[in-house]
């Protein structure tokens, strides 16, 4: 009896892991090109997991990262990895923590696409430990077609569309084939995956892998550090941080710290001034 | 008015209401009945063109507008799910429509990132492009790259230069023994192969000082970053000759982190592979203290063959290499233990020609039949402690080292000359580096050097004899060294003009002693040596570069004052010495590049000559050296060209060089009975040679392959003497070949490799024929299954040992290779399946020709299980 309890505890169990850990069905490898905030052009890989149920794009070494912290034992070898990896020690005594040289993370976005809640929920970080998250409706991006756009990308012929989304226009190219709604970043709603698409100021994603998976698609870690904000005012406050980004840190540190930019070779340069039209995906939220 | 315009706007507003049809319905999982969210609806024209699209909602709804629905259709369709296609001129709106679950099945493409990457002076190999699956260490994979060469020694040259620095990740943990790493570092943990052309390894001198080498950096995976990597093996089987157990081991360590690495080895084998070749040092620098053994006993070697074939050895190696950053500097400290039991067993025919002997015939040589056994043991610690501090205004480098060697020998000889021989060739080394240099104001350099080494060879051979006076001889010799060298420079820069002055001393303090008990009775001559060979030396660099884009042109003009005493064994010298260089290096474009050299000096001879008294050097062989002291003088030109295509995969280079010396004494060869005495006379002799060879390397992406084709030729004429008589030697080499790698299918790879050389030896114009030895590898591997590997390897040698005779060798080896899991890997050896266990070949030196017969490893069987991490 005691056995059979057991064991129906255990099912009820998996099946709730089930339940709340849905498989994809699909997984795209993007190579995200933007300018970072000094100018620089820069290409990260994000990844696209996607199942008729729902989508989740994020990058693979912050869901690592995420992924390992969720764990008291994982958190401690997290920071032992970056402290080993990230650290070093000036000649004046002084600690430099370059998060360029170990497996950290450095991209903090998460977006989640669920067609039955009809919304797109986007988990980001917008200063120092200032995470927050929105909702944005999933019908928002309306879609014009230019059928006699075709490109091939990655074997499957692709179809062009274009659309003004959130200050910018895109064009984005989507393969029927796939005929699931989801795209890279918050493209979606195109009747099939967007497999590449551009913008102005040097903002592209490419996919460069693509194929079938049966990967979870965990829920966001640490959801409840993330409260809800505006995506508008939370994109205004980035721009706020970043504009004032040593006061910030050294009022923080109560002086103890100082901040600065440096080039692509370590050298100091100036503050810089963040735009939303040169550096930001969005540009619409200073309107 | 207004009213019939109301009226008519009223009408316009309902046609156009009435020209639009609404399209909706709902989406439902005909499984689980219940409605599909996110489903895609396209409606096509009767042209099949997309008139409109749309999502369903959340509970399965979906609605658009058209204005005409004549030879429509609405497509629906999701992934997992069969598609549907419905004609709507038949179809009563709102429509419902049930999608079956459905397999579908993905085109699962990858884009592989470009095989190679230019990225201004440096090419980005991808590692994943080169790698096949029987591949184990980045050394074989780096060996398919075009452009980058690896030598069967293990060093590694680009566009046919040595390169300059190994990094991993940035770092320079190993120094020049980078062979740890390339036999090492699992491929799989590497993601790219970066070159960085014209690599100058010291930021100070960025932009004032050209280089034209090349550096390679492994870029790790991040999987293999901040984090142990290891992997081992341990393998047993059985050897048909020698005839007993094998073994081997190996332990592999790693970790690559930003503040500490550490690179660990562990390997032992009797199976043929001498792991200590991956502690050779490929960027030492040519000992200051210039000692040479006097006493050549070694093991016959065969330079055709591999050789694991050929190896009976019993071998171990410890290595463990650490960097520790602190702040902006590093230190380095590297140990390393080898240990060595060799032993080898050949009949040798040596034929030494004389002046006499009519072409093509033997008539009037000499020749000495013996069979030899021996037996080499030798251990080796090493030590190399590093700190450096390598910024963009300043650089400081200290570097020590520390070699101990001990080298037993044991030889048996039957023959002309029956006799056994022992030797204890020990040496202890003992050497710093100190080099700082600061950049004042961007223009001004100034530099420190300090080196200081100090080295002890001491050697003791024994030869045991019925023939021989006593039934013994024993030769004792001393030899110690110092050396010291102490300069400063500075150097000023201004808008790619630099003019630099290098002042300094340099010392040198060497006592050689040697004593004989005394000589077979044929040879008359001094049978002890006390030779001093010291020298102090007050020397100036002075040297201009003009480096602006595309060219840099550099003259150096060394010269110094020397004074030699030499203890009463010569009389005292001192001289001046002058050595100019010219080089310019142009650069058109990142594809072509030309590096042209020239030089001209003169040099005191080697000092080790002086030694007026005999010095056994094997049980037949006497050595005595100069009562006099010489200066030679030399000139040499070369030119270098390289040519790459990164796109097209195509890497090209050649090299031509000429070089002329002239010395005013010769060697000269003297046969007593059996006895060889080499010594040297007065007498002008000049020698010259020319050196070409080209290398081609191109990637075949058709087929996932790799091509490489190289040339050489080699001439060099020399004057000896030889029974007191001139003797103008020419000998003259080619050698062609080609190595071609693939993986046209998923299943299957190769690896092919031919070569051709050939030889002749022109002595007094009586030519000798040209002897010639061909080679040819094929190595298939064959993948059944993703956890199955058979491969199945040949070498073909056909080598001429006399004019169209030819000894064929046919050699043939197999693997099987099971991936248990992810970690664990066993596999199955049989090597040499024929058994072949001699082996004949013919060579040439100056002045004798010397044919073996040896003994080679048999059929051998291993089982080996290999984990890592």
């Amino acid at each position: 009896m005691k056995k059979l309890f057991a064991t129906s505890i255990l099912m009820c169990i998996f099946a709730l892991g089930g339940m709340a850990q849905p498989k994809a069905d699909v997984y795209v490898e993007y190579d995200y090109t933007h300018p970072d905030e000094r100018g620089i052009v820069k290409k990260d890989k994000m990844t696209l997991l996607a199942s008729p149920e729902q989508s989740k794009f994020f990058n693979e070494t912050s869901l690592w990262a995420d992924s390992l912290q969720s764990t008291p034992g994982g958190k401690a070898k997290y920071r032992e990895i970056l402290s080993k990896s990230c650290t070093m020690t000036m000649p004046d005594g002084s600690v430099v923590v370059d998060l360029s040289k170990g497996p950290s993370k450095v991209i903090y976005t998460y977006i989640f696409t669920d067609p039955a809640k009809e919304t797109v929920t986007v988990y980001d970080q917008y200063g120092i430990e200032d995470n927050s998250y929105y909702t944005e409706p999933i019908g928002e991006i309306r879609w014009s077609i230019a059928e006699d756009s075709v490109k091939n990308i990655l074997g499957y012929d692709c179809i062009l569309g274009e659309t003004d989304y959130h200050g910018r226009h895109w064009k984005a190219w989507f393969a029927p084939e796939l005929s699931l709604p989801y795209g890279p970043w918050k493209l979606r709603g195109l009747p099939g995956i967007v497999l590449a698409a551009e913008t102005t100021n040097g903002f592209s994603f490419t996919a460069t892998v693509l194929g079938k998976t049966d990967r979870t698609m965990s829920p966001m870690y640490f959801a409840q550090k993330y409260p809800k904000r505006d995506r508008k005012k939370a994109q205004k406050d980035f721009e706020t941080f970043i504009n004032n980004f040593h006061a910030m840190i050294e009022a923080q540190s109560g002086g103890r710290v100082t901040a600065g930019w440096t080039d692509i070779d370590g050298n100091p340069i100036e503050p810089i001034k963040f735009k939303a039209e040169t550096h930001c995906i969005e540009t619409d939220y200073n309107k | 008015m207004l009213r019939f315009v109301f009226h008519i706007a009223c009408l316009l507003v309902a046609l156009g209401a009435t020209a639009q049809i609404h399209i909706n319905g709902k989406v439902m999982d005909s499984e689980k009945v219940k409605p599909l969210a996110g489903a895609s609806m396209m409606l096509r024209g009767a042209d099949g063109k997309i008139k409109k699209f749309a999502s369903s909602k959340s509970d399965g709804s979906f609605d658009m507008t058209a204005p005409d629905l004549k030879n429509c259709r609405l497509e629906v369709s999701m992934m997992s799910f069969a598609k549907q296609s419905i004609s709507l001129d038949s179809a009563s709106l709102p429509i419902t429509v049930y999608l079956e679950p459905q397999q579908t099945v993905l085109k699962e493409v990858t884009v592989k990132a470009k095989k190679i990457l230019e990225q201004g002076d440096t090419i980005v190999y991808n590692v994943g492009s080169f790698a096949q699956d029987h591949d184990r260490s980045i050394g074989d994979v780096l060996k398919r790259m075009p452009g980058i060469n690896v030598e069967e020694s293990g060093k590694i040259k680009y566009q046919g230069e040595d390169i300059n620095k190994f990094y991993i990740e940035g770092s320079d943990l190993l120094g020049g023994k980078y062979g740890i790493a390339t036999n090492g570092i699992n491929h799989d943990d590497v993601g790219s192969v970066e070159v960085m052309e014209n690599h100058q390894p010291m930021q100070v001198l960025t932009g004032i000082a050209f280089s034209d080498k090349a550096a390679i950096n492994l870029k790790l995976k991040k999987k293999a970053k901040a984090t142990w990597n290891y992997h081992g093996k341990a393998g047993g089987g059985y050897s048909w000759q020698p005839d007993g157990a094998l073994w081997e081991g190996e332990l592999f360590a790693m970790t690559i982190m930003s503040g500490f690495q550490n690179m660990t080895t562990i390997k032992t084998n009797n199976t043929g592979e001498n792991p200590g070749r991956d502690l050779t040092n490929f960027f030492a620098s040519h000992r200051s203290t210039t000692l040479d053994r006097s006493v050549s006993l070694s093991l016959p070697d065969v330079p055709d063959l591999q050789s694991r074939r050929t190896l009976f050895n019993r071998s171990a190696i410890v290595s463990t290499n650490n960097l520790w950053k602190f702040g902006r500097g590093e230190l380095k400290a590297q140990f390393d233990y080898k240990f060595n039991r060799a032993s080898a067993d050949a009949a040798n025919i040596t034929t030494y020609f004389t002046p006499e002997a009519e072409a093509g015939t033997t008539t009037g040589n000499r020749t000495v039949v013996e069979t030899e056994s021996g037996r080499e043991l030798s251990h080796s610690l090493g030590t190399m402690l590093v700190y450096e501090l390598n910024q963009k205004t300043a650089y400081i480098n200290n570097s020590f080292q520390g070699n101990i060697t001990w080298n037993d020998m044991r030889m048996s000889v039957t023959g002309s000359l029956p006799n056994s021989q022992t030797a204890s060739l020990p040496d202890y080394y003992a050497g710093n580096e100190f080099k700082i240099i600061k950049r004042f104001k961007e223009k001004h350099l100034v530099t420190f050097r300090s080196k200081i080494e100090w080295e002890s060879m001491p050697q003791t051979l024994s030869v045991y004899s019925s023939d021989l006076p006593a039934d013994r001889i024993t030769q004792s010799i001393r030899d110690h060294a110092f050396y010291t060298r102490e300069s400063a420079a500075y150097t000023f820069a201004f808008k790619g003009i630099s003019v630099s002055m290098e002042a300094g001393i340099k010392g040198y303090l060497r006592t050689f002693s040697s004593e004989l008990p005394e000589l077979p009775e044929a040879i008359p001559g001094m049978t002890t040596n006390v030779v001093n060979t010291d020298y102090f030396t007050v020397f100036a660099t002075p040297k201009a570069e003009y480096w602006i884009k595309k060219v840099d042109l550099s003259l150096e003009l060394p010269v110094n004052f020397t004074t030699y005493h030499f203890n009463k064994s010569l009389a005292d010298r001192s001289g001046f010495y002058f050595s100019p260089t010219l080089s310019m290096n142009w650069k058109p474009s990142n594809r072509f590049s030309m590096n042209l050299r020239g030089g001209t000096g003169r040099r005191p001879m080697d000092l080790s000559m002086i030694q007026p008294g005999f010095v056994m050097t094997n049980y037949r062989s006497f050595r005595r050296g100069t009562d006099n002291f010489y200066n030679s003088t030399s000139q040499n030109v070369s030119a270098h060209f390289s040519y790459k295509h990164t796109n097209l995969g195509l890497f090209g280079n050649a090299f031509v060089s000429q070089s002329w010396t002239h010395l005013p004494y010769t060697m000269s060869q003297q046969l007593y009975g059996d006895y060889v005495v080499s010594s040297y006379a007065s007498a002008r002799s000049d020698s010259r040679r020319f050196i070409a060879n080209a290398d081609i390397g191109k990637t075949l992406n058709f087929l996932r392959a790799n091509i490489n084709i190289y040339g050489f030729f080699s001439r060099s004429e020399s004057l000896l003497l030889s029974e007191n008589q001139d003797v103008n030697s020419i000998v003259t080499s080619w050698a062609a070949g080609g190595k071609f790698g693939g993986k046209p299918l998923r299943w299957l790879g190769f690896d092919y490799k031919f070569s051709l050389s050939s030889n002749r030896l022109t002595m007094n114009s009586s030519k000798a024929s040209w002897l010639s030895c061909m080679k040819n590898e094929l190595l298939i591997n064959i993948m059944p299954h993703r956890k199955w590997e058979w491969h199945i390897s040949g070498e073909h040698y056909r080598n001429e040992i006399s004019e169209h005779s030819y000894k064929n060798a046919f050699l043939i080896d197999t693997t099987v290779r099971f991936k248990m899991t992810k970690r664990i890997e066993l596999s199955a050896m049989l090597s040499n399946i024929l058994n072949l266990r001699s082996y004949n070949y013919i060579t040439y030196s100056q002045l004798s020709s010397f044919e073996s017969r040896r003994q080679m490893r048999g059929r051998e069987l291993l089982f080996t299980v290999s984990i890592r991490k």
